[in-house]
């Protein structure tokens, strides 16, 4: 039970804005450094790469699904991370569903499957790819890590 | 906690380091058991042992002269918590930001 648990972080949140408003956030780099990163160059579309500068560390991607306003997946890596930590390590799946004039979000983040990560998946290198994402985070600053704010 | 997890992610990074924790993953093994799998110096693998042990991600235990390495899964779990807290803490500002955003709209809606 333990391994697909710990694969994969799971959040779903009210939010009081519509989906078009919400989704603007995942593709319009002015929008996007409001949440996330200080600096941000997006290329919106299916294969379009992104690059999201938080603080020193730089989160990379690129966009696998792109439809506006209910759904945006992207692959998340960290540049220069390795093939396991690197860009394309793991994956992020958002999904925007109207609520009564506001939209629940619902966001997963995981690792790809393992044939896409390593052909000989080992324990530890199924946690691996998961470092990526923790590396975008990992300094203090204006868009800092956990408690910072 | 950022700064362990950053130590976490330095450590990583390297392929050998990575190697060695595979290698250490199943059972303790001694430092110059691990040093032989490799083609670079002992010393050399002393210095990624030393950077994983720092990072939390084996442990070091002494027998006699030898010293005995063996992974320690909690140094990633450490990771996850701080992944799930990045990630709470980003929704939490999108939300934020995703309203005020909403208002803006809704105002500019009123006033034309």
């Amino acid at each position: 039970m333990a391994v697909d648990q710990r694969s994969a972080i799971e959040r779903e949140i009210r939010v009081e804005a519509r989906p078009e408003t919400v989704f603007e956030f995942f593709t319009d780099p002015e929008k996007m450094t409001r949440w996330m990163g200080r600096e941000a160059e997006i290329d919106p579309r299916p294969g379009g790469a992104y690059r999201i500068d938080i603080v020193g560390h730089v989160a990379v991607g690129e966009y696998v699904e792109i439809d506006p306003p209910q759904r945006v997946v992207f692959t998340w890596g960290w540049e220069g991370g390795g093939r396991l930590v690197g860009p394309g390590a793991t994956i992020v799946e958002v999904t925007f569903e109207p609520d009564a004039g506001g939209t629940i979000v619902r966001f997963v983040h995981r690792d790809l499957p393992e044939d896409q990560v390593a052909p000989h998946a080992h324990g530890w290198d199924h946690y691996l790819p998961r470092l990526a994402v923790a590396a975008g985070g990992g300094d203090p600053g204006p868009d800092n890590g956990p408690g910072g704010s | 906690m950022a700064c362990a997890v950053e130590a976490v992610i330095r450590a990583l990074a390297e392929p050998r380091r990575r190697r060695i924790l595979t290698l250490v993953a199943a059972e303790e093994l001694p430092a110059g058991e691990i040093a032989a799998h490799f083609e670079v110096t002992r010393p050399a693998i002393s210095q990624h042992l030393g950077v994983l042990k720092e990072a939390g991600l084996v442990t070091e235990r002494r027998d006699g002269r030898r010293r005995l390495y063996q992974a320690r899964p909690e140094g990633l779990d450490e990771l996850r918590s701080f992944l799930e807290s990045f990630w709470d803490e980003r929704l939490e500002r999108l939300k934020l930001a995703a309203e005020q955003e909403e208002r803006r709209k809704a105002r500019g809606r009123r006033s034309t």
